[in-house]
């Protein structure tokens, strides 16, 4: 059987197709690395999304393999061995299998040198992620060999290409209101990324797996029978039973949220030594270069009485809603990834954390002004505010009259005058006339 | 008229025939029971157009080209003639729908989709074999129509069938595959290594 298998390997569609499907899912994830560079989760996660090309192309490799049996004109031979179909198909059926998913392997290995050097938070869920792609692009090879097998023509390939993609785009349309169900039938769906620490529900997992693993045994079932009616109907009952398991796992109604958050993957890794800096697990491996940077800007608040001791990431998400508490003594941090898979923007985390001397704005946006809020934090700094793009050219304009007003005061007076809008800003009062009171 | 009677058997043309418009008409019916809107969704244009240059691609060959090559007769007009008639029937089959309820459009993209994805195949044919034609333009289609790029000029070359109509670099892109297409395969013929039935 070994050997029928390796020959199979080297002489049928498997290679040829695997190579298709790593050509396209390498493309696929390099064109746009943003996607993907925060972590193996998004990873695992993008290239289930990307099955809308792949998927399509495993059902196209099964078809063209099907006719391999027609072209050479056979199937009378073989009917005439007193031998199982089976003993004949499941080399077949093996040979594919094992391609489409070294294919899928292979597209994640092309992804791991993006990200080994910044990426380590490794969940089980990933794999579980990972696991239901690859069983999908079985499950449509063999269908597509089965498919095939029934319709030996040679536009089944590409038409069966259309129609899964077809599928995968009009399965969601009827669902509209039923998000759960989309997610058991299409393997794509749910994948968009839209904070660094979703995951996919184990149970949504489970329910996935069994509806494709059903799909495939019906492909290998259609592939082994003879083609007779009742044969036919037979084969169809492996997908009735995954479709009604599969229903009756998936979680709906409340208990279904469509882009679940991993608790573990927000949860907060500190830094050694002090003043305590901390970031979400998923982005532990970008500590060292936010370390530095927080440390610089708590040590300019520190001249301020009652400073702010900690910086911590905002871990906020808002679909589901979580947010880490507003504290006086903690400032929060937005930790972005870039392209490379290392901290975005860095030259931005130190006047967003001295912006408003460390005050979150949004306890009480009403009372706040803008250019006192930069006008502090370019003092903080020592240095002249900068202008954002997309602020009001005003705002800029008073918030560098206000700075140089603060920079014409005596130090002492100047750095009362700033404290006392963060004091004014943490109890919510109005800030507005504090920087330009007149001079004692 | 025999001939062409002969031709027409041999290319499995009334196959091609009937599952192009078959599946055009399939994809017209699902459209206009699950849709109100007259107008079909892009998407749904450019894969019935895929989908109908993936049926012509079984008439790119006969079943025995190395005997075709040997009758003494001027291949590269007849060639051309037949990719312009598939050109053609894609067209009458698709336009027509505009003065239906389910209508594919616009016109521009149908007409651009259709002949740059035809020049795609028979370039696919002269070069690697009917059989494999497809691939290419398959592949191509699906990635452009799932991630279009309309921002600059090269991401509107590469993802070409997707772009709006009046887009002038897809345009262009599709001029050039369907005159290459077209050259390629009426001078040369379909690849000798592969015919789409190679003999047993």
């Amino acid at each position: 059987m070994t050997r029928i298998l390796r020959t199979e390997l080297r002489r049928s569609a498997a290679a040829g197709a695997a190579l298709i499907l790593l050509v396209i899912g390498a493309a696929l994830l390099y064109a746009a690395p943003q996607r993907w560079s925060a972590s193996w989760m998004q990873l695992v996660m993008m290239q289930r999304e990307y099955l809308v090309l792949l998927w399509p192309v495993a059902l196209a490799a099964g078809a063209w393999q099907a006719r391999r049996e027609h072209r050479w004109k056979v199937a009378e031979l073989f009917a005439s061995t007193a031998r199982p179909p089976a003993q004949r198909m499941v080399p077949t059926l093996g040979a594919l299998a094992i391609a489409v998913v070294v294919a899928y392997v292979a597209v994640v290995a092309v992804a791991v040198p993006h990200l080994i050097g910044t990426a380590g938070y490794l969940p089980a869920a990933a794999f579980a992620v990972a696991g239901v792609g690859g069983l999908s692009l079985v499950a449509a090879a063999w269908l597509g060999l089965a498919v095939g097998r029934l319709v030996p023509s040679p536009v089944t390939a590409p038409g069966l290409a259309v129609a899964g993609i077809g599928l995968l785009m009009l399965i969601p349309v009827p669902n509209r209101h039923r998000e759960w169900l989309t997610m058991v039938f299409s393997p794509m769906w749910g994948m968009g990324q839209y904070t660094d620490y979703q995951t996919v529900a184990g149970r949504v997992s489970a329910a996935q797996a069994v509806w494709l693993a059903a799909l495939a045994v019906t492909g290998a079932v259609l592939l082994g029978s003879r083609v007779r009616w009742r044969a036919l109907v037979a084969a169809l009952t492996p997908v009735v039973l995954g479709a009604a398991l599969a229903i009756a796992i998936v979680p709906r109604g409340d208990d279904f949220v469509a882009h679940p958050v991993d608790p573990v993957a927000q949860a907060l890794v500190c830094a050694a030594g002090s003043p305590r800096v901390c970031v979400s697990r998923v982005h532990a491996g970008l500590l060292n270069e936010v370390t530095p940077l927080a440390r610089q800007a708590l040590a300019m608040l520190a001249r301020l009485p009652d400073p702010p001791v900690a910086a911590h990431e905002d871990t906020t998400t808002y679909y589901p809603d979580t947010s880490p508490p507003l504290r006086a003594d903690t400032i929060l941090i937005s930790v972005s990834v870039d392209a490379d898979g290392h901290l975005a923007h860095p030259a931005e985390v130190v006047p967003r954390m001295v912006f408003a001397a460390g005050v979150d704005l949004r306890g009480c946006n009403r009372n706040w002004s803008m250019p006192v809020a930069i006008a502090v934090g370019a003092w903080l700094m020592g240095r002249e505010p900068v202008a954002v793009p997309g602020d009001p050219a005003e705002v800029q304009a008073e918030a560098l009259d206000l700075w140089t007003g603060l920079r014409r005061l005596p130090e002492p007076e100047a750095l009362a005058r700033v404290a006392a809008v963060r004091r004014a800003g943490l109890a919510c009062e109005d800030v507005g006339g504090l920087l330009t009171r007149a001079a004692p | 008229m025999r001939w062409l009677t002969l031709y027409a058997r041999s290319r499995r043309m009334p196959t091609a025939l009937a599952v192009s418009t078959g599946g055009a008409a399939a994809l017209w019916t699902l459209w206009s029971v699950c849709s109100d809107a007259r107008d079909v969704g892009v998407p749904m244009v450019i894969l019935t157009v895929l989908l109908m240059v993936a049926a012509v691609t079984v008439t790119l060959a006969g079943p025995d080209d190395a005997l075709e090559r040997t009758a003494a007769l001027p291949w590269p007009p007849r060639r051309a003639a037949h990719l312009l008639a598939a050109l053609a029937v894609l067209l009458v089959v698709l336009l027509a729908t505009l003065l239906t309820g389910a209508r594919f459009g616009p016109a521009g993209l149908v007409i651009r989709d259709a002949a740059g994805l035809l020049g795609l195949t028979a370039l696919g044919a002269a070069a690697i074999g009917a059989a494999r034609s497809w691939f290419l333009p398959l592949g191509w289609t699906l990635a452009a129509m799932v991630y279009p790029l309309p921002d600059r000029v090269w991401g509107q070359i590469l993802t070409w069938q997707s772009q709006p109509p009046a887009n002038r670099p897809a345009a262009a892109t599709a001029a050039v595959l369907a005159v290459a297409g077209l050259v390629a395969y009426a001078v040369t013929g379909p690849a000798r290594t592969s015919s789409a039935e190679p003999p047993p």
